[in-house]
């Protein structure tokens, strides 16, 4: 118990850390004591008001969000499949919303602004359309057939955004940043699109913390208790896909987070309670994201990087060393 | 002595008068059966009088080609080759001009024994250069000359009488990370040249491109905006709408005073060799300086 509350406070401080830094710092120097003052209400120069209120502050809730759903859907994932390789690419969530956004970068540029609710769409079709394979004929539901209906669509999605890719070389760098994720400054306009999902998505991911734990001890023990093994890996299925769809529109391709911080959170409070594993997933994977993209739009500033790598570098040393310990 | 040298001189003479024509058969032709993948290679052959067997021509590409070159066949270019290998080898063509987009290709057709050059340019007097270099490949120096004398006599009117120098940010591509276009870029270097300062928040790149910071924009507050979007007429209108209300950019002068535009043709974005022409349209229709 000891060792949990440790962690948890040690993700809290990173988190914090992480939020402090991303509104801290960026591509313009604005003082520390000026960055108070504006997100206190107490005023600043215009620009840096704007710089702060429209750019940083939604940025670093993105970020904050996005991470906290990925942990989320990956902590799900993983529980309900049993398996550890499960993310939101396994149920084909990042093919589906990748194809979608590319879509509409490479076919559709006119219709740019439909990109966050096209990335969710198609995020979800893939979603849908795993679990009607899973669902139906023989053994149905099963963790193999869930897995495998998921690879088939991750490919089918992956092989469109490839060729889509190799079709149109030309409008390729408008899709990079997509693919290989990254927040942007949008201010609010992503968020007012897909926050429904989000909160959809973590509300049902409340009412399963208790039935996945159960789920933990086999199928027979979980229906013996009165759960109900499908259902739950269902409603799973459905609360990662909103998550991970709606994280999707805003941020890309981040499959890497929703892998690995899940397994840092257990390795690290030594436990697979998900009444543990998935608040801990939440505010770790919200802390590495805040934390990379800090990192991403400050390491060469003015330049902006892909987040994605920054997490790597940041997660897996963390990860390999917990992995060596663990083992 | 000189009944001596007599003979020498004969012998001489005879080698002489046999050798010659060997040598100047030995010198490199210029090649008959040439291939543009660019639309710049293309219409600078044209302009130089000669008629390639194929252009290379992108999937929705919209290169703009002489008319000279309307019967010449064209070559779809796909990633990461450029032409289907097979297509090109069928031409059996005595040159390509490629661009360092197709460098996988390039190997390729390296490997079959076709002969590639690499003639993209990504600044005027890149263009410049290039053309010249084009000339003298194809054993037309002398028309080449003419033809950088007429350029850069346009070029140097299109760019007289600049009275305003705003601040632009030229963009290329949709999407919520545009890349930014870089002084070495060619789009970069027409509007320099059209009298506009450009946005970089002084990244340098080699490749002509990079993604900066929205602070930076805010921050630096540019008077245009111009957007290369690979988009079409009719997508105008709702990208003019996107670009201008991006929370990032609604406060800048440029969408505060409705200076924001989209270019959809590839004018910005690949060398072209109707330079003058080009400069003028931004100066008119852009900066109107």
């Amino acid at each position: 118990m000891a060792r949990r509350a440790i962690v948890f406070a040690a993700l809290v401080a990173a988190l914090l850390a992480a939020v402090v830094c991303s509104l801290a710092f960026g591509a313009v120097k604005v003082p520390i004591s000026e960055v108070i003052d504006i997100i206190f209400g107490n005023g600043g120069s215009p620009t840096d008001v704007q710089i702060v209120e429209t750019l940083r502050l939604p940025r670093t809730v993105e970020a904050m969000l996005v991470g906290a759903a990925l942990g989320v859907a990956g902590a799900i994932l993983q529980g309900a499949l049993g398996n550890p390789l499960a993310s939101p690419d396994v149920i084909g969530v990042t093919g589906g919303a990748g194809f979608g956004a590319i879509l509409i970068i490479i076919l559709l540029p006119g219709s740019i602004a439909l990109l966050p609710l096209t990335a969710l769409a198609f995020g979800l079709l893939a979603a849908a359309l795993v679990f009607a394979f899973a669902w139906t004929g023989r053994n149905r539901g099963s963790v193999g057939k869930v897995v495998l209906a998921g690879i088939a669509m991750l490919s089918l999605f992956t092989a469109g955004t490839t060729g889509l890719l190799a079709a149109f070389p030309e409008r390729a760098p408008s899709a990079i940043f997509f693919i290989a994720g990254g927040l942007t400054s949008s201010g609010w306009r992503d968020l007012e699109t897909v926050w429904p999902y989000f909160l959809a998505g973590f509300l049902v991911v409340l009412f399963l913390i208790r039935p996945l734990d159960r789920l933990a001890l086999g199928d027979d023990v979980a229906a013996s208790l009165g759960s109900r093994p499908q259902a739950i890996r269902l409603g799973a299925g459905i609360a990662a896909a909103l998550l991970a769809a709606a994280s999707a529109a805003i941020a890309g391709l981040l499959g890497f987070l929703g892998l690995v911080v899940p397994h840092v959170v257990r390795m690290a409070g030594g436990t697979s309670s998900h009444t543990y594993v998935v608040p801990a997933s939440a505010i770790g994977g919200a802390a590495l994201l805040a934390g990379a993209d800090t990192l991403a739009r400050t390491l060469r500033a003015p330049i902006e990087m892909p987040v994605g790598p920054f997490m790597v570098i940041l997660g897996v040393p963390l990860f390999l060393w917990l992995l060596r310990k663990a083992v | 002595m000189r009944n001596k040298l007599a003979p020498l001189l004969a012998a001489a003479l005879v080698f002489a008068a046999l050798a010659l024509p060997a040598v100047a058969n030995a010198a490199p032709q210029p090649p008959k059966r040439v291939v543009a993948l660019t639309p710049f290679a293309a219409n600078t052959l044209a302009k130089l009088g000669v008629t390639p067997v194929a252009i290379g021509q992108t999937l929705g590409g919209a290169e703009r080609f002489s008319p000279k070159l309307k019967n010449v066949t064209e070559l779809p270019l796909s990633h990461p080759n450029g032409p289907n290998l097979e297509q090109l080898a069928s031409l059996n063509p005595d040159l390509v001009f490629s661009s360092q987009t197709w460098a996988k290709g390039n190997q390729a057709m390296d490997e079959l024994g076709i002969d590639v050059v690499v003639h993209d340019p990504r600044s005027v007097a890149g263009a410049f250069a290039d053309t010249f270099k084009i000339g003298t490949i194809m054993g037309r120096k002398h028309y080449a000359r003419d033809l950088l004398q007429q350029q850069r006599k346009e070029v140097e009117a299109a760019e007289q009488g600049i009275e305003k120098r705003p601040k632009v940010m030229l963009i290329l591509g949709v999407g919520r990370t545009p890349f930014t276009f870089l002084p070495n870029s060619w789009g970069g270097d027409i509007v320099t040249r059209a009298g506009g300062k450009l946005l970089t928040g002084g990244v340098t790149s080699n490749s002509g491109f990079e993604r900066i910071s929205d602070e930076v924009v805010v921050a630096e507050n540019p008077d245009i905006i111009i957007a290369v979007p690979h988009a079409n007429e009719d997508d105008i209108p709702s990208l003019t709408e996107y670009l201008r209300s991006n929370p990032a950019w609604s406060s800048t002068k440029a969408a505060q005073s409705g200076r924001v535009y989209i270019s959809v043709d590839n004018s910005l974005l690949q060398a072209g060799t109707d330079i003058a022409r080009t400069i003028r349209k931004v100066r008119r229709a852009y900066l109107k300086n």
